[in-house]
């Protein structure tokens, strides 16, 4: 194509030449990959690091140039704004914007996604802006080995930074703000091998949703705040791969969720004035987080009420059975009605929780049957935390994660959750997202415009042991 | 570990069981209610009335959790109503019953893709101007003002995804039998409680005000390739059955589901529709999507069977209400 223009082919040499480096320096063993595909074969070295196709001087559109690039290529993009909608399913390549704060992306409230890679494997974007989009800023669905960084979204309708039904993936650096549903998203994959690193999410619905998502996924050194609820992994059956589990929450700062003249969908709605909120989620690590002034709770485990539900929550022994695995099991022929997806499993420790409304701590569920689940029999397990108050009262004594509880009384100042859910703020107009705050400049990627771009193989699992409480912003 | 095992299909009770009604009986009519020769929409209609439908007589449907395949979803909000078609009644103001009317917000009795191409939506999809419209909704002689729809683009159940096409410009299509007094045979209509894919020919008296009301369409996927609407408006397309259109409509197009929220919950109802009793449930879809824009997204949704939007980001999911 005349898309290769002498431009793009003498910066390959430099790239090439930085992958080598790169791939010295990390030891990465891409470009010694073989493949049985042909096409494949003739780019494994190139995999590694391909040619640079710059945005406006060798294509006009970041489409085009993601359309011209082959796997191992990058697409840097220059100053500007574009008013583009982006699909990419060319896989192995990079979308990179040479300046985070002046390459953006605008959807003016007409265009769905900022950037969308569809069913594509190793598919990275970083240093840009998405913004005034109907739906989500960036967004990978069926992708794996994703990783998004160092990316602002802000003013999408319905994701900031969103991810479905892809593993293997990374998001990082990056800040997600006036979503209705959720800044970040990691959403129905298990085990999802994913991470959520160093971000700023704040003015969402939520700040950070996952339903039916967990398994080595870590939300990790972020800050929540000013969402109507901080970080709301959730469970239900009207999508597939349920229920969420295992989540890693570990070193986050969450702090003055109660916002209710935002944006909102109905969920959030529910889940108002609340830090860490796990809604159905179960076997979650919640750890060393800091979480302060919230109308409602601080962290808490409830569950997850689904009206008409598709199906029940499957039992224990199924849990470890892998979303590919289980995405065509049959559901009951009969309405299931309501199914109350409890938040059980989890554990509570050595966070820093102050400033709440109604509890510090909290863990409870509906019994409206007799022999309907207790909050007693929940199994989430407190300990080590810093808090003042806690529902039920005594949290720590009656459920400790270390040994067996003082066997107390699980109702005594336990919530009410018929009454919480009961008072919830009005539905704010649709388009509320699109008067949300304008984000300050957010940090650059170092070099952008020289920093190599290797494929990228998956995360890497992070050291949480070594994360500790966040101290408050100055 | 979580005490998993004792919550295993248990829920609140709070909910009756709907009655499933046994389908059967009223066979759908070919004939509409006059009009047909009349009919404006672009592409050629024959001269002569073709041989009904090979196909089904309703649909094969999805059920279960959204996800399984690939799919697009549109939402669109009311837009108003209207006594008029401009499918069965082109060019004849005020000669329908009423109808309310979502996506292009021009469409009246004269609209041609061309006019509603020019015209605005009431979609998230901006590039989705398409018709869509069902006889209005009377509770106890009061006309009900419905919410929105979402429209839900798939591969019928068995079709191999790549082998669905796009759908011409002014196809017009018509999901059940405005006639039937009796429930319809098959499953193009029936009601439902919020995003609950089994549906009823009775509209469920147990909806919640969070999980209210929804009437469900669900349109014919195998096409004729030469005709974008036909005498009876319905023999130009058939259903697929088991996978496989009919040598008479060969041509696989995306299987088109609208779903309608109505804010319509619990029982002590008088529901009756604008076409008559509540059998009569139907829907029309006039395609006006924006061509490329349509292509894009059977291109990169459905053909690579990849789920593109979930109905649940677009505020369908049942939440429950207290």
């Amino acid at each position: 194509m005349t898309t290769t223009s002498f431009g793009s082919r003498r910066l390959t040499g430099v790239a090439m030449s930085a992958a080598l480096l790169l791939g010295v320096a990390s030891g990465c063993s891409s470009d010694e990959k073989s493949t049985t595909d042909a096409g494949k074969a003739t780019t494994s070295t190139a995999a590694a690091e391909g040619a640079v196709l710059r945005v406006p001087e060798d294509h006009r559109s970041i489409q085009a140039a993601v359309d011209a690039a082959k796997p191992g290529d990058m697409v840097l993009v220059g100053e500007g704004v574009y008013k583009e909608a982006v699909d990419v399913t060319t896989e192995d390549i990079t979308i990179r914007g040479v300046d985070r704060n002046k390459v953006i992306l605008d959807g003016e409230f007409e265009l769905e996604n900022g950037i969308r890679v569809l069913d594509t494997e190793g598919v990275v974007v970083e240093n840009m802006t998405a913004r005034n989009y109907v739906s989500n800023g960036f967004y990978w669905t069926g992708s794996d080995r994703y990783r998004g960084s160092y990316l602002t979204a802000y003013r999408n309708g319905d994701y900031g930074i969103y991810a479905f039904n892809s593993y293997h993936g990374q998001l990082d650096h990056s800040y997600g703000s006036g979503s209705p549903d959720a800044g970040f998203y990691i959403g129905e994959c298990y085990e999802c091998d994913a991470v959520i690193d160093t971000v700023v999410s704040e003015y969402n619905g939520l700040g950070y949703s996952g339903t039916n998502s967990g398994g080595e996924l870590y939300i990790i050194n972020s800050i929540f705040r000013h969402n109507r609820a901080g970080v709301v992994p959730n469970s239900g059956s009207y999508e597939l791969c349920y229920p969420g589990r295992s989540n890693v929450i570990v070193g986050n700062l969450v702090y003055d969720n109660n916002m209710t003249d935002g944006p909102g969908i109905d969920v959030s709605l529910l889940a108002q004035g609340n830090g860490i909120l796990l809604a159905g989620s179960i076997n979650n690590r919640v750890e060393r987080n800091r979480v302060y002034d919230h109308a409602r709770t601080g962290i808490a485990a409830v569950p997850f009420p689904e009206e008409d539900a598709s199906d029940t929550p499957p039992p224990a022994d199924e849990l470890k059975r892998s979303c590919k695995e289980t995405r065509n099991d049959e559901i009951p022929d009969e309405p299931v009605g309501t199914v109350l997806w409890n938040a059980t499993g989890n554990r509570f420790v050595g966070n820093v929780v102050e400033g709440s409304g109604t509890a510090d701590l909290a863990s409870a569920t509906i019994a409206l049957s007799e022999g309907d689940v207790s909050t007693a029999e929940l199994d989430n397990c407190f300990s080590d935390n810093t808090f003042t108050t806690s529902a039920p009262t005594g949290l720590e004594d009656l459920a400790p994660c270390d040994g067996t509880g003082t066997g107390g009384d699980f109702t005594a100042g336990a919530l009410d959750l018929m009454v919480l859910i009961a008072q919830q703020p009005d539905k704010p107009p649709k388009d509320s997202y699109k008067s949300t705050p304008v984000p300050d400049d957010q940090e650059n990627m170092p070099n952008a415009t020289t920093a190599p771009h290797p494929r990228f193989e998956g995360p890497k699992k992070p050291d949480v042991d070594a994360i500790g409480v966040p101290d408050k912003p100055a | 570990m979580a005490h998993l095992t004792p919550l295993r299909r248990r829920g609140l009770t709070v909910v009756v069981a709907v009655a499933m009604i046994v389908l059967g009986g009223g066979l759908i009519a070919n004939a509409r209610d006059g009009g047909a020769s009349s009919n404006g929409t672009a592409g050629s209609v024959p001269l002569a009335v073709e041989a009904p439908a090979q196909g089904a007589v309703g649909p094969t449907r999805h059920v279960g959790p959204q996800g399984r395949v690939g799919q697009f979803v549109v939402h669109c909000d009311y837009s108003h109503s209207g006594p008029n078609d401009p499918i069965v009644h082109f060019g004849h103001a005020g000669r329908s019953h009423l109808h309310d009317f979502y996506g292009s917000d021009v469409i009246d009795e004269s609209s041609t893709p061309e006019i509603m191409l020019a015209g605005g939506t009431t979609c998230d999809k901006v590039v989705d101007k398409a018709g869509y419209w069902h006889p209005a909704l009377y509770d106890r002689g009061e006309l009900v003002t419905p919410r929105s729809i979402a429209a839900y683009y798939r591969a019928a159940p068995g079709v191999d995804p790549a082998e669905v096409q796009t759908m011409p410009t002014g196809l017009a299509m018509i999901a059940g039998d405005q006639t039937a007094t009796t429930p319809q045979a098959g499953e193009a209509t029936g009601w439902a409680c919020g995003s609950r894919t089994r549906i009823s020919d009775d509209p469920p008296t147990d909806c919640s005000p969070g999980s209210p009301l929804h009437l469900q369409l669900t349109f014919k996927d195998c096409w004729d390739g030469r005709n974008t609407d036909s005498p009876d408006h319905q023999s130009h397309v058939a259903y697929s059955v088991d996978g496989a259109c009919p040598s008479t409509h060969p041509v696989h197009i995306p299987q088109l589901m609208v779903s309608i929220n109505f804010p319509v919950s619990g029982p002590d109802h008088q529901l009756t529709l604008a076409s008559g009793n509540i059998y009569s449930a139907h829907g029309d879809f006039l395609n006006a999507w924006e061509p490329a824009g349509l292509q894009r997204e059977i291109d990169q949704c459905i053909k690579r069977d990849v789920v593109c939007d979930l109905a649940s980001n677009r505020e369908e999911e049942p939440l429950f209400s207290g």
